[in-house]
């Protein structure tokens, strides 16, 4: 039996919470704003997508400021990157939604947690430089466990309490997709019976600027111009910060304790490129085949999806290998179900990516709109076949196939549908 | 990125007369200045969740009254050393257990350095 999805929490440049996140994707008001970092107006980086509410550009977490909403204990904060702290406020709201309350999930053999992050290159950097300034003879103990890439794990499973599953997924933007399809599996082989799933980064100069010296990101200082995903001028991503949480349980468990459903996960699949450390495959073989194995996880076909939400990060050739992926399994069989990328509105999230847009996909079934995509104004020639709405659309997604590439080729693609509409 | 904070900007967060009380020991190597820079430390780097802490005096103990985890005690220390940029070994630590114990440790450890200026 698929497991259901019964909670989600946001933390995205978009908004803070649920409602305010899915108004945003709805009316397509994007989250971009001006930045320099590193006090250089000179570099080519000049918009990302913040995330507002929050002051965590500090390596020390004791002059931060955040919504008085989470009043977190000091013996939690000291362990946290600043992304650790999205990612706690993203679980507390998907704990709410889902009617859960921390004790209900802490030393309960049944709850697992799956997370997602690149870890702090920021507290890294601080946390080795204080070392090697004083000749490696000491360093903040808390360094290794709030700046590595399973700093997530880490510390929500000692604040939680979680004792069925812990572990972490680092498959660069594929991430937290991996994530959010190890939990389905674990909870389709009755290991668990509830999952949370994470996925969160930071936004500073330390997470991002190493993309622009990829040559990765929009130079762009409009907003609108700077994302644009599939549009034929566009020439790069902007980062965006943020956490996303949901709870996944077995329906018996969501059913037992009077839970509603918001969205079944229906199936998921993966595959890997086999051609690049960062570039995707020019034809997007891996996509495709990831996006197959998906459906056939579902047990649909591709004219069943109503919405495919693209991972789509608006640089030339992922959106390319994505365009084309997509038009061999919809165009190519005489189907246009809506193409979105919502990254036009968040900014790119990195490991973050894959479990937003599945809380998107579950906002978007619960909200019975499908997002739009408000930047695009001339869809590069790749994209010919594919249909992609300017504006949402009134009317329920059905069943959406969600999208996430990573480095390395590593493809993950989600099948989210109505919740009762049980195909597994 | 934040540049690595020097000793004084550790105590930004502190009220001034902690302050004071380190550039006492700065420039005069005042002893009963490091026991208030110490206390101080010793109330910030607390982990007691809820409620006023209780008075921390010289025979206040870490663990058992003060609600220290090896963590919060690694992070105490830590912050001691950069501080007063010294190193108290593991030997000398495990043998710390009161608040006055931490800051004789501390004074001891300074004894064998130089102050700076």
């Amino acid at each position: 039996m698929n497991p259901v999805i019964t909670g989600l929490g946001v933390i995205t440049p978009i908004g803070n919470d649920a409602a305010t996140a899915g108004a945003s994707l709805r009316e397509g008001r994007h989250g971009l704003v001006p930045v320099e970092f590193l006090g250089n107006p000179g570099l080519p980086v000049k918009v990302a997508g913040t995330v507002k509410g929050f002051q965590v550009d500090s390596p020390n977490w004791r002059d931060w400021s955040w919504p008085a909403a989470y009043p977190f204990p000091k013996d939690v904060l000291r362990g946290l990157a600043p992304h650790g702290l999205y990612a706690l406020c993203a679980v507390e709201q998907a704990l709410a939604r889902a009617g859960l309350r921390p004790a209900d999930v802490a030393d309960d053999p049944g709850t697992g947690l799956y997370c997602a992050s690149a870890g702090s290159a920021m507290l890294l950097h601080h946390n080795l430089a204080q070392m090697r300034a004083v000749g490696g003879v000491r360093g903040n103990p808390l360094g290794v466990v709030s700046s590595i890439a399973g700093t997530l794990n880490f510390n929500l499973a000692a604040h939680y309490r979680i004792t069925g599953t812990v572990c972490g997924f680092v498959s660069a933007c594929a991430s937290s997709s991996h994530a959010l399809g190890y939990a389905i599996d674990d909870l389709r082989l009755g290991r668990i019976k509830r999952a949370i799933v994470v996925g969160a980064e930071e936004l500073n100069a330390d997470s991002l600027l190493p993309f622009a010296h990829m040559r990765a990101l929009s130079r762009q200082s409009d907003p609108r111009l700077a994302s644009r995903p599939f549009d034929a001028g566009r020439d790069g991503f902007v980062g965006g910060g943020g956490g996303a949480a949901l709870i996944l349980e077995v329906p018996a468990t969501a059913a037992g304790r009077g839970a509603p459903a918001l969205a079944e996960a229906a199936g998921w699949g993966q595959s890997a490129d086999g051609h690049s450390v960062a570039a995707p495959h020019p034809e997007g073989t891996g996509l495709l085949l990831a996006m197959e194995r998906a459906l056939a996880d579902a047990r649909i076909g591709a004219a069943d999806i109503g919405h495919v939400s693209a991972h789509a990060t608006s640089t030339p050739a992922g959106d390319r290998a994505e365009a084309v992926a997509l038009g061999r399994l919809f165009a190519g069989r005489g189907l246009r179900p809506p193409v979105t990328a919502t990254k036009a509105l968040t900014g790119h999230g990195l490991s973050l990516s894959g479990v937003l847009q599945a809380a998107f996909g579950v906002l978007s079934l619960t909200g019975g709109f499908v997002p739009g995509n408000p930047h695009l104004v001339l869809p590069g020639p790749e994209c010919e076949g594919l249909e992609l709405p300017r504006a949402a659309l009134v009317r329920s997604p059905g069943r959406i196939l969600s999208n996430s590439s990573g480095f390395g080729g590593s493809n993950v693609c989600h099948v989210i549908v109505p919740a009762g509409s049980f195909t597994g | 990125m934040s540049p690595v904070p020097k000793p004084n900007s550790a105590l930004a967060r502190f009220p001034a007369e902690v302050l004071e009380a380190y550039q006492r020991y700065r420039t005069k190597g005042d002893p009963v200045a490091v026991q208030e820079v110490v206390i101080a430390a010793v109330v910030d780097y607390c982990p007691a969740r809820g409620g006023p802490l209780p008075a921390v005096t010289d025979e206040s103990r870490l663990v058992e009254d003060l609600a220290y985890d090896s963590v919060s005690v690694a992070e105490l220390v830590f912050f001691l050393e950069d501080l007063f940029d010294l190193t108290i070994s593991n030997d000398d630590l495990l043998k710390v257990r009161s608040i006055g114990e931490l800051r004789a440790c501390v004074i001891r450890n300074l004894a064998t350095k130089t102050p700076a200026a």
